[in-house]
């Protein structure tokens, strides 16, 4: 079998749609409006008449590409090319403002790859004991995730908390428009068919993120850059190296168990690990101000996710997150159904998928640091060159993600919106995180009342249950406890 | 500045020359004379995406202009099938329409959409609701379910308040004389994921969604909420043969706009029709558990007048009706 297994996988044609996939994936993922998802709902067609190994592998090659893809644009513009990347412009934009732009993306390109491939062995040697665990999540563990998921506000608030939880709260008001998920009430649509199905999330991401960074730019656009971006080195050094293999690991499994819960994707992944290394980091308060870690541990995280969502598709039929929902369908479209029969009747398709994801990997290391120097050239196009093409980026990204034109005002509005927080001193990531956790957090809430009919005991029921909740306090009480022992 | 000024003058000339090339009349021998699109209310990937793209690329040969599948999401569909019901009625856009344009107008929900917007072309494809427990779960007919929902609150998981499955369950309970905890979840898949948990008693969604748990051997129907049997399931029954008169489905098809000229909507009748009888879409909606149930503009048009009626009554009587 393991000769089939390598036929199957090592042949040209195989690794030419794999490349292919990462290479789509990588260009996807950096324009923001594009993402992950979307790549691959849009490769998927293409699918349909290939046989099933290439096919799904091309599939995954855009998928790994894409997450990794988004933070070329992260790093680069302040601008997440994909909601996976949001937390790595904390850090990442730092970074291109001291002119080291060329160091953060070799960072961020290593810790994917060490990301990626620590889920690739989760998926190859664990997956069928890990996935009895996405079974284990009913609505108050998903909730009390949530809530858990929440309580990372206090890591990337900046530094203040306070603006931190504002905007977070302004975040989780904002899911609050559109038709509500347990009871079908339209809330706050103001009779406007666009708000029915709520605040479109990427829109407001490039709005608070990409836009505002714009029109930041545009108050000194006629003077020339001071920063001269090093380029010369990618390959990290021997110093961010130690700091790497530190962080992407632990961060990589992180994201694979993430990814493994259904319905929690890699925008959550990459902000668990990021809130993680900085509770474990010996200096907290430099997360945010450009350093290694602050890069590493949210793009070793979202990588994490890829192959920890095929966990749950691979042995159970059941998508741990949007991508692995499409991917059902690409494997249904070739007569395959995927399930713990998959295993005992398509081993050698199971096996080709866990070391294509592999060869996925490295091709994501190998495209990636070769082309970073390509990349950061963007970066040498004065400004007032550069930023109305960010301009023309953000309409069309935001246009392109439901064909809408209202999305690209809502855009414009949070653009203007972020410029002023900007102006404030307030971290707008809070924000984001609200926007993606609100929604889950109350309409599991509310499900979980619901299946209890009534009772709150629903949830502390389950040993799930009670990890969230020590992990919540943990995360919000931890370094108040900490200051106290310092000072006995 | 004066550059500029002409820079966005000689733009503005070319791109307004660019979208008034499709103005030049349609007639039904010339159609289609220019690009057309085929919006999808839904987003790209999903199954009413997947089931667009198969059948537009049967089609593609009869568009020599090009003819591509546009998502506009938003609204449960409202979005997508309004923009598509106010779109140029000369058959340039064709929208995929499903059940949605006779459940959201009386929810409450769709902003102005009606079913007599649209000039139906054909129905492509349905599926009913499929009563489906787990394995291991102690009932093995629907009769035993139905019993036992009289002493037990039996929690039902559905793909969304007031979307096609709660309305199954909705309808199948009203029908027995029974409540049911109606759980509502994002979609069909989270349901069905937290019926393999044993989180929830029962899901309504389709039998294509739980096709391959039920093949597993996790989960078994009791039931499907169909006129008559599936074909690719003659064992199991339907509820009408149990005594339950109720058959309630999802189904997608085709329209245009209301006032395309009659000889427009014959040749997209014609082309589509062709197209959903190749080889390539019938292999991909058999390999995909989707059935094929193509019916005319005819009998189309008298179903969803008939299925408006159908859930309008069910919609008011659950209270779900908003405002």
């Amino acid at each position: 079998m393991l000769l089939e297994v390598l036929n199957s996988v090592f042949s040209v044609q195989i690794f030419l749609f794999i490349i292919l996939g990462v290479f789509t994936g990588i260009c996807i993922g950096s324009l923001p409006g594009l993402t992950a998802t979307m790549g691959v709902a849009l490769v998927l067609p293409l699918t349909f008449g290939m046989e099933a190994t290439p096919g799904i592998l091309l599939l995954i090659g855009v998928y790994v590409g894409a997450i990794y893809g988004g933070s070329i644009s992260a790093i680069l513009l302040r601008t997440p090319g994909t909601p996976a990347a949001a937390a790595t412009v904390l850090d990442g934009y730092e970074f291109s403002k001291r002119g080291e732009s060329g160091r953060a993306m070799g960072i961020s390109t290593v810790s994917s790859f060490i990301g990626g491939v620590v889920s690739v062995l989760a998926l190859w040697l664990i997956s069928p004991q890990l996935a009895k665990l996405a079974l284990r999540f009913s609505a108050p563990e998903f909730f009390l995730l949530a809530v858990f998921g929440l309580s990372i506000i206090a890591s990337i608030s900046g530094n203040s908390l306070a603006k931190g939880v504002l905007c977070g709260g302004l975040g989780i008001s904002l899911s609050f428009i559109g038709i509500d998920g347990i009871t079908g009430y339209p809330r706050f649509t103001f009779n406007n068919i666009n708000l029915l199905s709520g605040m479109s999330f990427i829109p407001v991401m490039i709005g608070l993120f990409a836009m505002s960074q714009a029109f930041s730019t545009v108050e000194n656009i006629f003077t020339p850059d001071q920063v001269t971006q090093k380029i010369s080195k990618v390959w990290p050094s021997k110093k961010d190296w130690k700091i790497i293999l530190k962080t992407a690991p632990l961060s990589g499994a992180i994201g694979t168990m993430i990814g493994i819960v259904p319905g929690a994707g890699a925008e959550i992944g990459a902000f668990v690990s990021y809130s993680q290394a900085k509770r474990s980091s010996r200096h907290p308060e430099l997360f945010g101000t450009g350093i290694p870690e602050g890069i590493s541990a949210p793009e070793a995280g979202n990588n994490g996710v890829t192959g920890g969502a095929l966990i749950p598709m691979l042995t159970m039929g059941v998508p741990g997150d949007a991508v692995a929902a499409i991917l059902i369908g690409a494997l249904t479209v070739q007569g395959l159904q995927p399930g713990p029969l998959l295993f005992t009747e398509h081993t050698t398709l199971v096996y080709s998928i866990f070391l294509g994801m592999f060869v996925a990997n490295v091709t994501m290391l190998v495209l990636g640091l070769s082309s970073l120097k390509l990349f950061v050239k963007v970066l040498s196009v004065p400004k007032a060159i550069l930023t109305p093409m960010i301009f023309v980026l953000c309409v069309v990204g935001s246009y392109a993600i439901n064909t809408n034109f209202f999305d690209v005002g809502v855009m414009l509005f949070f653009g203007i919106l972020g410029y002023f927080l900007q102006k404030a001193d307030v971290s707008v990531s809070p924000a984001v995180l609200g926007l993606i956790l609100g929604p889950m957090a109350e309409s599991n809430f509310r499900r979980a009342l619901l299946m209890s009919e009534g009772s709150y005991s629903i949830f502390v029921a389950s040993p799930i249950a009670w990890v969230f909740v020590v992990l919540t306090l943990v995360t919000l009480l931890g370094p108040a406890v900490k200051e106290r022992l310092k000072k006995h | 500045m004066k550059k500029i000024l002409v820079l966005v003058m000689l733009l503005s000339l070319v791109l307004g020359s660019v979208f008034a090339q499709g103005s030049t009349e349609a007639t039904a021998d010339s159609y289609p004379s220019g690009p057309v699109s085929v919006i999808v209310p839904y987003s790209a990937g999903g199954g009413t995406d997947l089931v667009a793209r198969a059948l537009v690329d049967a089609a593609k040969a009869n568009f020599p202009k090009n003819i591509a599948v546009e998502n506009r999401t938003g609204g449960g569909g409202a979005v997508g099938m309004s923009y598509g019901a106010n779109a140029k009625a000369d058959g340039s856009v064709i929208t995929m329409i499903t059940v949605e344009l006779v459940t959201l107008p009386h929810t409450g929900t769709g902003a102005g959409l009606y079913y007599d917007q649209f000039k139906p072309i054909m129905l492509v494809n349905s599926a009913y609701s499929a009563i489906t427990v787990q394995k291991n779960s102690p009932y093995n007919t629907l009769n035993e379910f139905l019993a036992a929902a009289k002493t037990k609150t039996m929690r039902v998981g559905n793909s969304g308040v007031g979307a096609i499955w709660h309305l199954a369950a909705a309808g199948l309970a009203k029908t027995a004389k029974v409540n049911f905890n109606h759980i509502p979840f994002d979609g069909a898949a989270p349901a069905i994921t937290s019926l393999l948990g044993g989180h929830i008693d029962a899901v309504t969604v389709s039998y294509a969604e739980v096709a391959s748990q039920v093949d597993a051997g996790n989960l078994k129907v009791l039931a499907v909420l169909a006129p008559e049997r599936i074909a690719a399931t003659p064992n199991i029954p339907t509820a009408k043969e149990l005594g339950y008169d109720v058959a309630i489905g999802t189904w997608r098809g085709l329209g245009v706009p209301k006032a395309t000229p009659q000889p427009i909507v014959d040749k997209i009748e014609k082309i589509f029709t062709e197209a959903s009888k190749s080889d390539a879409f019938v292999k991909f909606m058999n390999s995909s558990n989707n059935i094929i149930d193509v019916m005319d503009s005819t009998s189309y048009g008298a179903k969803l007048a008939k299925d408006n009626d159908m859930f309008k009554a069910l919609i008011e009587e659950l209270g779900l009706k908003q405002q």
